[in-house]
């Protein structure tokens, strides 16, 4: 064959050396510098972050309309988005490209001293947040946003946004995580009261899987930011360290792995496996079951059963409740917002606080996030004690009972901690906590302790 | 001999190897392509390799010698993921040799122009799929509540029940396997094309001339095709074995981050290290890379020197 | 073919034997199982929601609105159509062209450093380049200002083959022999002119195996048009569909069933109109790397 003809070792080796040399020398230049006098990285055990919020530029030097980003999946289930954006001018918004919560672009652009974009609306706190305050790349909004509506946002969510008592989240979409089930289903198994204890849980499920009404009792997102941690919550919310981890070994969160076993097997055999989208992390097997309408019970934030119920013969089969309680316990649950943060290098700050209270407290968005449209009904909530005042006062036709249910939880509701492994924590554990839901380790005790030696080495390795 | 000028056959010579370096002008268009967006690349991640490069952080990046390198042999994931991406090799590779190797032995024989042509045809149908469309497609195929295999297992014929049913993906046995299957399926037709176009350029005569002494169709087989289609085979195994050493995309579609699953393998650890964990360490996650490279490297050479021409052509 | 030259005492109308029957039966085993997955996926497209996430094989109730719902619900999505084709339309001819030069100066010119030029070639077929190279080609793009824009995807989008494609050309090149070189030479052609009189008519076909080869990876790249694009208007096709149901957003399956026919279709319809040409390149030397 030609090609062995001519390559032979000799050869190989000859063009590998001499390419390789040629070329070497063009890319040794070192990596960007950073910016003079930027504060050091924080140390990794530290919660807090040195806030490292560089002079900003002269402020009104615009030169461009005001352009935030967003991530694709707030397009897709708010509609009306893109709509105002396109009606209000001098905005130019654009699909930020940060698939899998990817923020390095944002990064890199920082390390240059620029940014394409003023505002990032799709920011989670215990996600993101820690990691682009320490590269410097997003500054507080404390200095933007009206003091009216600083004070309107709920305190437990600006609590969440906030580190070092400076607001870096503008919070506009809240998740909670809660329990909903299939009405249908768990009519025919005979279950006439919404459970409000995990015991009622576990009854339930185990009398709709006997009565063949559905072949799962229940499903759960088995991620732990999606079930150990809310589980842990509804026991006690007191299971983070001081560096702000999360705490494995506590009493709590071992009460909450025996029960993501006994509630796994009553679920499908398939529950833990990765999910198909977003590097394994969206579009799970408990979505597919539950949209399948072979599950009973399913318990994560509800704009995903809402989502999957789209998919029922008749959708309003759904009903949703609060996150059952421990006997005893705290009865809490999680909760998350997701926000805009602003860019240090960016532009048009006090423009991007406007547009961003425009956003906010907008009418149309909310009736469409909790009514529902034609092309998605997300059930994301707004922040703001007045809007809940509001209808309180007065409710709109189009607001369902279900609302209160899930913003009543938001009073005992706690985020997760805020820390450089906010989310990481997690995905670092679930190995070690998935042997013992898969009955392949019999001690609880021991199988969390090796995710927190798990976390513990992970952290090893940024010191 | 003597009569001929020594000037003047240097000068000659001269003109002529200038006229030669004249033809790099057809090469310059390739180069500068190679050279910036692959070459530079390349070499740049090289030289992170080198430092404590982390992304997320502010300072500079510190030049610390071979220090990553260390660390890397030294750290258990890179070992039990490089182990992984083997085991997926070995698994994949014997069924995209041998399976386009009989199907292509197959339709060679098949005497009918138009059949031939229709069987060319659709088996070359997945190559012409982009890659993400292929991935997505046999995840729903695979998929446990819904997908159409399970459906047959469990509903039409009744071999396994919902609570046993094969889980393709989750089931840490089961997902090499799943993922190769699929890839059978996404390169059985081009690797066919690749054997039938060397099976076009064994001469019939040497068919012909076994028959008459009396071979059978074995014989045949082992004796001319086979050792005719050496080089093809030879070809498809070190390229192939380049590939799926360096799966990614697959991967993450099929098993996410999960350090514990059989998918996790070392090109999966340096995404999860340079763009998801903690600071990005990506000066250790270029080391990584290096380091599995070389590896690929050293056994590619190895492959090729195994499967050298011996015979003298 | 065999049968003519079997010797004279065996019957000289062919019958059907059992061999190849069995041939057939193996080879459209084959064929099966790969229409079978697509034709699965067509059908997914119009099953209604509820019957998609039933598992059955055949629907209760056919729904065909997926596809129109595709296309309507994404605004802007001819624009995405219209930038994967000028991508991959760029970049398989920019490729070619670089392709097609170098193989001309690998084979048929006195070229100094050949071996090098090919061995590199051949190394980086077996290096992880992609995994590699993203970040400092982000970098390059930037520092030349080639950020979000669906044009400057051209650029990296030529490296993703063109090791593989000079190589190809290469084989096909060898095909011509030498003397026509020569020839044309003595009939005073430069060597501009043989390439493109002489040479060119000659390896259409292993110019269609190339185009093909590239087409099919600009058109489904993922990776770099995610990375280096963040406009709407300015991403591709495949960046889109992805990323409009593959992720928190709309995901039902007959919808994704929906956009992938429509992504497919059209390669596998082009295919099958160039099918002849391809497959004569094959056999003229494309794959003698």
């Amino acid at each position: 064959m030609a090609l062995n003809k001519k390559l032979n070792r000799r050869n190989f080796l000859k063009a590998g050396a001499v390419a390789g040399s040629a070329a070497a020398l063009a890319a040794c230049a070192p990596p960007p510098a950073a910016a003079p006098g930027a504060p050091a990285a924080p140390d990794a055990s530290a919660p807090t972050v040195a806030a490292a919020a560089p002079a900003a530029p002269a402020a009104s030097t615009s030169t461009r309309p005001l352009s935030p980003t967003f991530y694709q999946w707030i397009y897709d289930l708010h509609p009306h988005i893109p709509e105002l954006n396109k009606t209000l001018p001098n905005v130019k918004a654009e699909i930020a490209p940060t698939e899998g919560f990817g923020i390095e672009r944002f990064v890199a652009e920082t390390k240059n001293k620029e940014s394409t974009w003023d505002v990032y609306v799709g920011m989670t706190p215990f996600v993101e947040m820690t990691q682009l305050i320490s590269t410097g790349a997003i500054v507080p909004w404390d200095d933007y946003i009206p003091k009216d509506v600083l004070d309107d946002i709920i305190p437990s969510i600006r609590e969440e946004c906030s580190v070092n008592g400076k607001l870096y989240s503008w919070p506009f979409f809240l998740d909670i995580t809660g329990s909903a089930w299939h009405s249908g289903i768990t009519k025919a198994a005979g279950i006439t009261k919404a459970p409000t204890t995990w015991d009622d849980v576990l009854t339930g499920a185990k009398a709709i899987i006997d009565s063949k009404a559905a072949p799962y009792g229940n499903v759960y997102d088995p991620q732990g930011w999606r079930s150990l941690a809310p589980m842990t919550h509804s026991m006690s919310t007191q299971v983070y360290t001081s560096e702000g981890r999360f705490d494995f070994n506590h009493d709590a969160a071992i009460e909450a792995l025996i029960l993501m076993k006994k509630l796994k097997d009553l679920g499908p055999a398939n529950l833990l496996e990765a999910g198909a989208s977003d590097g394994g992390v969206n579009s799970t097997p408990d979505e597919v079951a539950f949209a399948a309408e072979k599950a009973g019970f399913y318990f994560k934030y509800f704009n995903s059963p809402y989502r999957m119920a789209a998919n029922w013969k008749d959708p309003n089969l759904l009903q949703i409740g609060a996150y059952p309680k421990f006997a005893g316990g705290e009865g809490s649950t999680v909760f998350w917002t997701t926000g805009a943060c602003l860019f240090t290098y960016g532009q048009n700050k006090e423009a991007a606080a406007e547009y961003m209270k425009t956003l906010t407290y907008d009418k149309k968005i909310w009736q469409d996030s909790i009514a529902g449209t034609a092309a998605a009904h997300p059930v994301q909530l707004p922040v703001y004690t007045s809007i809940y005042k509001e209808w309180a006062a007065s409710k709109p036709e189009w607001l369902p009972e279900a609302v209160n249910t899930i913003s009543g939880q938001m009073p005992i509701a706690k985020a997760i901690t805020n820390h450089l492994f906010g989310l990481k924590q997690f995905q670092l554990a679930r190995p070690f906590y998935e042997k013992y839901l898969l009955g392949q380790e019999t001690s609880e005790k021991t199988v969390m302790q090796q995710c927190m030696d798990a976390v513990t080495a992970e952290l090893k390795k940024t010191a | 001999m003597a009569a001929i000028s020594t000037r003047a056959t240097r000068q000659s010579r001269l003109s002529a190897s200038l006229q030669h370096w004249g033809n790099w002008v057809f090469l310059i268009p390739s180069a500068i392509f190679f050279l910036g967006y692959m070459i530079y690349p390349i070499l740049r991640t090289l030289w992170l390799s080198f430092t404590d490069y982390r992304y997320l952080r502010q300072g500079p990046a510190n030049f610390v010698g071979l220090q990553n390198f260390q660390y890397a042999l030294s750290d258990p994931l890179v070992l039990i993921g490089l182990q992984r991406a083997l085991q997926f090799t070995l698994v994949f590779l014997p069924g995209m040799i041998f399976l386009p190797l009989i199907l292509a032995v197959m339709v060679d024989r098949v005497t009918v122009r138009g059949l031939a042509t229709f069987y060319r045809v659709i088996l070359l149908i997945p190559a012409v799929i982009p890659g993400p469309m292929i991935f997505v497609m046999w995840r729903l195929l695979y998929n446990y509540e819904i997908g159409p295999i399970n459906y047959i297992l469990v509903d039409v014929l009744g071999i396994f029940t919902k609570a046993n049913a094969p889980q393709w993906v989750g089931n840490p046995s089961l997902v090499i396997p799943a993922v190769a299957v699929f890839q059978w399926w996404w390169g059985l037709g081009y690797h066919t094309m690749f054997f039938l176009a060397g099976l076009a350029a064994i001469p019939k005569d040497l068919y012909e001339a076994a028959r008459i002494d009396g071979a059978n169709e074995w014989q045949v087989f082992w004796g001319i095709t086979i050792p005719r289609l050496r080089p093809i085979m030879a070809i498809l195994v070190v390229l192939r074995f380049g590939t799926a050493m360096a799966v990614i995309d697959e991967y993450l579609l099929f098993g996410g981050f999960n350090r514990g699953l059989p998918t996790y393998t070392w090109t999966v650890y340096m995404y999860d290290l340079a763009f998801q964990t903690g600071e990005w360490l990506q000066g250790y996650a270029a080391a990584i890379g290096w380091l599995g490279a070389i590896g690929m490297l050293i056994i590619t050479a190895t492959l090729l020197y195994i499967f050298r021409n011996r015979d003298n052509n | 073919m065999q049968q003519t030259l079997r010797p004279p005492l065996r019957h000289a109308k062919p019958k059907v034997r059992l061999s190849t029957i069995a041939r057939h039966l193996f080879i459209n085993f084959f064929v099966l199982i790969i229409l079978l997955p697509l034709a699965w996926i067509l059908l997914l497209s119009v099953k209604s929601l509820p019957d998609a996430y039933s598992g059955r094989l055949w629907p209760e109730q056919f729904d065909f609105t997926h596809y129109n719902y595709v296309l309507t619900k994404i605004p802007g999505l001819s624009q995405n159509l219209s930038n994967s084709l000028i991508v991959t339309f760029g970049s398989v001819t920019l490729t070619c062209i670089c392709a097609v030069l170098a193989g001309y100066a690998l084979v048929h010119l006195r070229t100094p450093g050949k071996a090098l030029v090919i061995g590199l070639c051949t190394a980086t077929l077996f290096f992880p380049t992609r995994l590699l190279s993203l970040i400092p080609i982000y970098e390059i793009q930037r520092s030349l200002g080639l950020l979000n824009s669906s044009l400057a995807l051209i650029l990296p989008y030529v490296t993703l083959n063109l090791a593989l494609s000079i190589l190809t050309m290469r084989g096909i090149f060898e095909q011509i022999p030498g003397e026509l070189v020569e020839a044309s030479r003595m009939d005073g052609c430069t060597t501009w002119q043989t390439l493109f009189k002489v040479m060119l008519p000659l390896i259409t076909n292993g110019l269609v195996v190339l185009i093909i080869i590239n087409f099919v990876s600009a058109w489904g790249e993922y990776l770099f048009a995610a990375t280096l694009t963040s406009d709407q208007s300015q991403r591709t096709l495949i960046v889109v569909l992805a990323r409009a149901f593959g992720g928190v957003g709309q995901f039902s399956f007959p919808r994704l069933a929906a956009a992938y026919a429509m992504v497919i279709l059209p390669g596998v319809l082009a295919f099958a109109l160039a099918q002849r040409l391809y497959f004569k390149g094959l056999t003229e030397g494309a794959i003698k790397l």
